[in-house]
């Protein structure tokens, strides 16, 4: 017992040390931090100089695989195109490492011009404080806003301010297996509409052998973008204070009706043993629908192509069901946008900006829209030409525009804004996944909603709201 | 009299000696291990906002928290069982392949060489293949549990088999390096001993007992060592295999500081539980210590 | 030996074989198939062509990461067998006051979540100027409790006498240290450099966080480049990165196995 409290006696004491130790450190290094930071980034400061004076416009992303081999050439494109700026675009891993990376330099001379953020770090964005809102440049330059897609644009509108630019946006639609409805005696192209037909179709999908289930009707993933997705499409919100637009959130509200209909549902079809349980990654579920393992799911507006390209048999796209009775209200846009970082020189953000404009512009978008199924953030790029050809070869397409541009405008469907969403996703996530367990769902809605409650009210606290 | 005053000065001369040789580690543990130690300690104590910057000071509120929570209590739970499930298991499965690779046979090496490969493969390049073929669909397990008519199993889906799932992948990047060190063990008990023991005429069973296990016990000691800190530190596999889920269900206590303090940017509780984690593990290590060494047999 | 006996012996270790290498040569044949034969589960390829590995090095620079990997690991290895080794050596062979608290809170640093030390050690490395450079890859790892308490354990075999030998007829500290202690410890040498190699090897969310570009990153950032979020990963692209990554370090272990064997067996101490 002695020893141990000498030896925690000693543990205090030696740390102490070396953090009094360490600080120090810091203060000799200070003054040449700047120095030695400069020769850290010798490399880039050296391309700068060759490039004729290009001002270095730094830009984080988190566009993976394919995704990245087209940024890639729409970032070297811009650069050739004009000699002023050169933009470096940085892969930093997924949404949540490169927050978490932009997070620790956010402010000091290391931040990246712009930062690609996912829609659910909105509000973590704008408390930051280490953000330029692009309403300035926006406002500063006349630029037309209109251009962009409102439905899309709305999400990243706070208080009246254009906070960031949309970029890589999705929204979700049900993706369906042709062939399998033919074989099944069903309408290929009169897909389910509401949460009737969908039960009633996927019990004819329904294929069983022996023991194992060959095919399912329908599946979900656990993730809790379609969650919020299928609420909104009934015109419910997530939180209250209209999906903290008005004011900060207080409480969630999707444990009422429009939550517990998708949850009876899911619970519903699960124990019929119509809907399949594909996990968490996007990866599986793809590979169950194109395995033939499940007739329809749920994907992203970004997926279709690829899914359209990869299958074997005919594949069908729609609208996202909505229960009987209820009033279609539209869907939420998901996806990422740009956000400028602050503190940084004029010279540097009018290059960030710049760029943006470059993105936003009709030729740009078609090109982002045809190579990777994202939406284009400016809609006249779908009167190209180049987009008109593809979509002729691929109607899935025009779906998913379609559906979006029906959307009606309104604190639903503009989406919820609150600083805890990642955590909110999980405890979702998991009620979710209480579901296939053979909870209630009314239980698993309140578990969750008790327990982001918490977390919401902790949040507030702190931030003084 | 005389030998403990000159005893005493070597002791005092000694000092400076001693530190000379620490100090490269002193300097380094202080900056990169213990400074940040000491700070989460510090955090813990307190709220932080989104920036992971102390706002409010509140005590043992963080502590209080996760003792009342049902995730931490989830989390915990997920933690003694993965160190379960993966040390003893891992452990006799590299002694069984150690002891059947020190058999002096034509082709050997070529055993040796398989059995360790799995030190050649990162924890990420092993994570993608366990996922594909844990894939429910499309991945191999199911496909051979659907050939023999079989149920086919929600692997890392369900949460009564995802630690499980997790933690059969662990055990196989493990086994390579625990196979290496318990095979070099083997190899340095001495002949003669067995040599005896022949003569003696002794049972295979009597001489596993009562000699390769005595003598292979300070490289045991060691490789239950590591492998139990490896346990408790488990990171990669679950990042990529499960992500925590489903239903928390492996969402050890690693993963649930890392989803705190780099997803949900709640620094505060993320440190509250790495010093819990920390005195966790503490606790284990001189528990061994104290068990361990005592049946640790020194040549 | 019995032939009957031999035969099981050779049964077990095929078994075990197969069992060990199974997840490796999976790997291998899905590098090889394109996504709709994945997708069908199937096992064997339909052909063996290599656009696969073409694309793989197209989308990621793989090369230069592989390097960095390499020059990342043998520093951290080399480092840690100095510094633990010299620590280990004052543990056991200088005695000194309060030694043993100073090892045991060595001891205790090994049980330090490294997620709690991350945030920290960033802003470290940043005031030192380390970003996106090798020595902030490397240095921070440097000192590791785990390889001093795995030589103090060897270096406590070498008989004390043969230390009071050596003062006695006045051979320094440290020629001692480097002439006799460190070449009968070569076992546990090559075992921490093992261990060493293959944890910096693994590193992923440092690594992420500290640099910035290709000419520094390691290879398991580039495993995830490959895969991507909302948009369908290739599975056999991403399989191919695998396999490359996977490669090198194999047979840089084939290859130096017997050396590790007898390194292994060498060192002990009768």
């Amino acid at each position: 017992m002695k020893k141990m409290f000498t030896f925690m006696l000693m543990f205090v004491l030696l740390i102490t040390a070396c953090s009094s130790e360490s600080d120090s450190d810091n203060n000799d290094t200070t003054e040449d931090t700047n120095a030695e930071q400069t020769s850290s980034n010798d490399a880039t400061e050296t391309k700068e100089d060759t490039e004729s004076g290009k001002t270095e416009v730094v830009f984080w992303h988190a566009m993976g695989g394919n995704l990245e081999e087209t940024l890639t050439t729409i970032v070297s494109d811009y650069n050739a195109s004009q000699s002023d700026y050169e933009v470096v675009a940085i892969f930093q891993g997924s949404y949540e490492e490169a927050l978490t990376k932009f997070n620790t330099v956010a402010g000091t001379s290391d931040a990246p011009a712009i930062m690609q953020t996912f829609e659910v770090g909105t509000k973590y964005m704008v408390e930051s404080g280490n953000i330029q809102p692009v309403q300035k440049f926006i406002d500063a330059d006349s630029y037309d806003i209109n251009q962009w897609e409102k439905n899309i644009s709305n999400y990243y509108n706070v208080d009246g301010t254009q906070y960031s630019m949309p970029f890589n946006s999705s929204t979700p639609v049900l993706i369906y297996n042709k062939d399998a409805f033919t074989a099944a005696g069903l309408d290929a192209e009169n897909p389910p509409m509401t949460y009737s037909a969908l039960k009633e179709a996927s019990q004819k999908l329904t294929i069983q052998d022996g023991s194992n289930t060959t095919q399912y009707g329908f599946s979900v993933l656990n993730y809790g973008w379609f969650f919020e997705q299928l609420v909104a499409v009934q015109g419910g919100h997530f939180v209250d204070n209209d999906n903290g637009r008005t004011a900060s959130a207080q409480e969630v509200t999707f444990n009422q009706d429009e939550g517990l209909n998708v949850f009876t549902l899911i619970s519903d079809m699960y124990n019929d043993g119509t809907y399949y349980n594909s996990g968490t990654s996007w990866d599986d579920i793809r590979a169950a629908f194109l395995s033939g393992k499940t007739a329809m799911y749920l994907d992203s507006s970004a997926g279709v192509k690829a899914m359209v390209d990869s299958a074997e048999f005919e594949v069908g796209v729609s609208y996202l069901p909505i229960p009987d009775g209820k009033e279609r209200e539209g869907v939420i846009i998901g996806g990422a946008s740009l956000w400028m970082s602050s503190g940084l020189d004029e010279e540097i953000q009018q290059g960030a900006w710049d760029f943006m404009k470059y993105v936003s512009s009709a030729e740009v978008q078609a090109d982002w829209h045809l190579q990777t199924g994202y939406f284009a953030i400016n809609p006249a790029a779908y009167d190209l030409d180049v987009v008109k050809e593809v979509w002729e070869a691929y109607p899935q397409l025009k779906v998913t525009v379609n559906q979006l541009r029906e959307t009606k405008s309104s604190t639903a469907t503009q989406g919820a804004l609150i600083s805890v969403f990642p955590e909110a996703r999980q405890k979702v996530v998991s009620a979710m996944e209480s579901l296939y367990q053979g909870a209630d769902p009314q239980q698993a809605l309140d578990q969750a909603a008790s327990e982001i409650n918490r977390a919401l009210e902790k949040a507030n606290k702190l931030s003084g709201n | 009299m005389k030998r403990k005053i000159n005893k005493k000065r070597i002791t005092r001369s000694s000092f400076g000696a001693g530190m000379l040789y620490l100090l490269p580690s002193i300097l380094l543990f202080g900056i990169f291990l213990f400074y940040p130690m000491f700070k989460t300690l510090y955090l813990s104590l307190f709220w932080t906002d989104t920036q992971g910057n102390p706002v409010q000071y509140v005590g043992l509120e963080n502590f209080m928290y996760l003792f009342e929570s049902p995730s931490f209590m989830t989390s915990i739970k997920a933690t003694l069982l993965f160190v379960l499930y993966t040390v003893p298991v891992g452990i006799v499965l590299a002694l069984i392949l150690a002891l059947l690779a020190n058999e002096n046979v034509k082709g050997i090496g070529f055993f040796r060489t398989m059995f360790s490969s799995t030190i050649g493969m990162s924890v990420a390049a092993s994570s993608v293949i366990w996922m594909l073929m844990y894939n429910p669909a499309i991945g191999i397990f199911n496909k051979i549990l659907s050939a023999i008519h079989l149920p086919e199993l929600q692997w890392l889906l369900d949460p009564d088999y995802a630690l499980i799932s997790v933690a059969i992948s662990t055990i196989w990047m493990n086994t390579g390096f625990s196979f290496l060190i318990l095979l070099g063990g083997l190899q340095n008990i001495d002949e003669r001993l067995y040599e005896n023991a022949r003569i003696a005429g002794v049972g295979t069973w009597y001489k596993l007992r009562n000699i390769t296990l005595p003598m292979l016990s300070p490289t045991l000691f060691f490789v239950v060592t590591v492998s139990i800190i490896g346990a408790f530190q488990s990171f990669g596999q679950i990042d990529i295999l499960t992500g925590g889920g489903p239903m928390e269900s492996t969402n050890v206590i690693v993963y649930a500081i890392y989803k705190d303090a780099f997803i949900n940017y709640d620094v505060g509780l993320a440190s509250a539980q790495a010093v819990l984690l920390f005195f966790c593990i503490l606790f284990v290590t001189i528990l061994q210590f104290k068990i361990g060494e005592r049946r640790v047999h020194y040549q | 030996m019995i032939p009957f006996k031999k035969i099981s012996l050779y049964a077990l270790l095929i078994f075990f074989t197969i069992v060990m290498m199974f997840p490796i040569v999976y790997a291998f044949l899905i590098s090889f198939m394109q996504s709709g034969e994945v997708l069908e589960g199937n096992l064997w390829p339909s052909e063996f062509n290599f656009s696969n590995y073409q694309k793989a090095f197209e989308q990621v620079p793989l090369f230069k990461y592989l390097t960095n990997s390499f020059v990342v690991s043998i520093t951290v290895t080399i480092g840690q067998l100095i510094v633990s080794s010299l620590a280990a050596y004052a543990f056991v062979f200088i005695p000194f006051k309060g030694r043993d608290i100073i090892f045991f809170l060595f001891i205790s640093t090994m049980m330090i979540p490294w997620e709690a030390t991350m945030i920290p050690n960033f802003f470290t490395v940043q005031n030192l100027g380390w970003l996106n450079s090798y020595a902030g890859l490397t240095i921070p790892f440097f000192a590791l409790a785990f390889g001093t308490f795995l030589l103090r354990q060897h270096f406590k075999t070498i008989p004390k006498e043969l230390h009071e030998a050596a003062q006695v007829s006045g051979v320094g500290r440290f020629r001692f240290f480097f002439h006799i202690v460190l070449p009968v410890s070569k076992s546990s040498l090559i075992t921490l450099a093992i261990y060493s190699f293959l944890t910096t090897w693994n590193m992923y969310l440092w690594p992420l966080l500290i640099t910035n570009d290709e000419k520094v990153r390691t290879v398991q950032i580039g495993i995830k480049q490959l895969q991507s979020q909302e948009v369908a990963s290739e599975w056999g692209i991403v399989m191919a990165a695998v396999v490359i990554i996977i490669i090198p370090t194999l047979l840089l272990l084939y290859m130096s196995q017997k050396r590790l064997q007898k390194g292994l067996t060498q060192g002990a101490i009768k």
